[in-house]
């Protein structure tokens, strides 16, 4: 068993250089089965009474909608579907890699986001949506908060110019520590049933007993385990974008 | 005892602390998020779907610094100086 955690296979692409494979199509897949599954969804409304499955999702689709509005204030109403859209996306992501294509001999499998690709794509993509979205709604005044505590007096000049970096290093530390954390879940996620299937693999025997064998038992626990925690941080990452957002759009008063 | 062994004792030292240490801080995070968590509740039952909302936010956040030092911990293990195959060749 030559299996390596954090190997992919590569392509080389134009302009772009070497870009991960597997992590591509399995991103392709993902979008054509949520593609799929939202059709679905959709074109399952064809009366008025409400199924079992419509009604389930839409409990989900109504909790994100009523934690948008209610956390960005009266104007989130807009940005509902984006966030369902996300929140379902990495959902999907995360638990793809639960079946084992690529043990199959597909090119294709695993996690996009244990790629650190994946993650820095979508935590840019939420950092500079928020720089646009509330550049648009307040101008230059949105980098106010930067110099925010002005202090009066001759010191106050003084005071802005150390505060003002730290404001700024607490800006560009979110998309970091957003995409960091996405990524380092679903990978040790990934890892530690690497781990498991290498003491599996190297039949460790004490005496009669055979502890690789008793090592078998943890994978069970450990995907439900993976489960669970792809579900929290595609919630977390979620939430903590919606957060971000109204506090760049938030109303002075 | 060989120098080699020793700094491989000491690797095995670093693994466990870092793990050790994120897994402190982390629990009692948790602990008091929690606690804080079951008393607001039983302080104001009815804003609980809120209140568990930011449970949940906080438990997620914090559980990524023991899963980060765990991820980092394996990586020094296992890549960075390959523990498990010197071990083996120490005791052959």
């Amino acid at each position: 068993m030559k299996e390596e955690v954090g190997a992919h296979l590569t392509w080389q692409w134009p302009l772009v250089g070497s870009v991960h494979a597997d992590t591509i199509l399995t991103t392709w897949l993902v979008m054509l089965v949520s593609l799929a599954f939202f059709w679905y969804m959709g074109r399952s409304y064809k009366s008025n009474r409400v199924n079992k499955r419509q009604a389930t999702f839409e409990g989900i689709v109504n909790y994100l909608a009523d934690l948008t509005s209610s956390t960005i204030g009266k104007h989130g109403e807009r940005f509902v579907p984006i966030f369902i859209g996300m929140f379902f996306f990495i959902f999907i992501l995360n638990q793809i890699g639960f079946f084992p294509f690529k043990e199959l001999g597909m090119p294709f499998g695993g996690s996009p986001t244990a790629d650190l690709n994946t993650t820095v794509a979508f935590a840019l993509l939420v950092f500079f949506g928020i720089q646009f979205v509330a550049v648009r709604q307040k101008g230059i005044k949105a980098y106010a908060h930067l110099f925010k505590p002005v202090l009066p007096g001759p010191g106050g000049i003084a005071a802005m110019f150390f505060l003002g970096p730290l404001n700024v290093v607490e800006e560009l530390a979110r998309p970091v520590v957003l995409a960091l954390r996405l990524f380092f879940n679903i990978f040790v996620g990934e890892l530690l049933l690497f781990v498991i299937a290498t003491i599996i693999a190297s039949n460790v025997k004490v005496g009669p007993v055979n502890l690789s064998l008793a090592a078998a038992v943890i994978p069970f626990g450990l995907q439900f385990f993976n489960f669970f925690v792809g579900t929290l941080q595609a919630f977390v990452f979620t939430l903590l974008s919606i957060v971000y957002l109204s506090l760049a759009t938030a109303e002075e008063h | 005892m060989t120098s080699e062994a020793l700094i491989l004792a000491m690797m095995v030292i670093g693994f466990s602390l870092i793990v050790a240490a994120v897994a402190f801080g982390s629990a009692i995070g948790d602990g008091i998020v929690a606690s804080k968590a079951v008393e607001a509740i039983a302080r104001q039952p009815e804003a609980r779907p809120n209140i568990f909302t930011f449970f949940f936010l906080g438990v997620g956040i914090l559980e990524a610094f023991p899963i980060i030092g765990l991820g980092l911990g394996l990586y020094l293990f296992f890549a960075v100086t390959n523990v498990p195959s010197h071990i083996q060749a120490i005791v052959k």
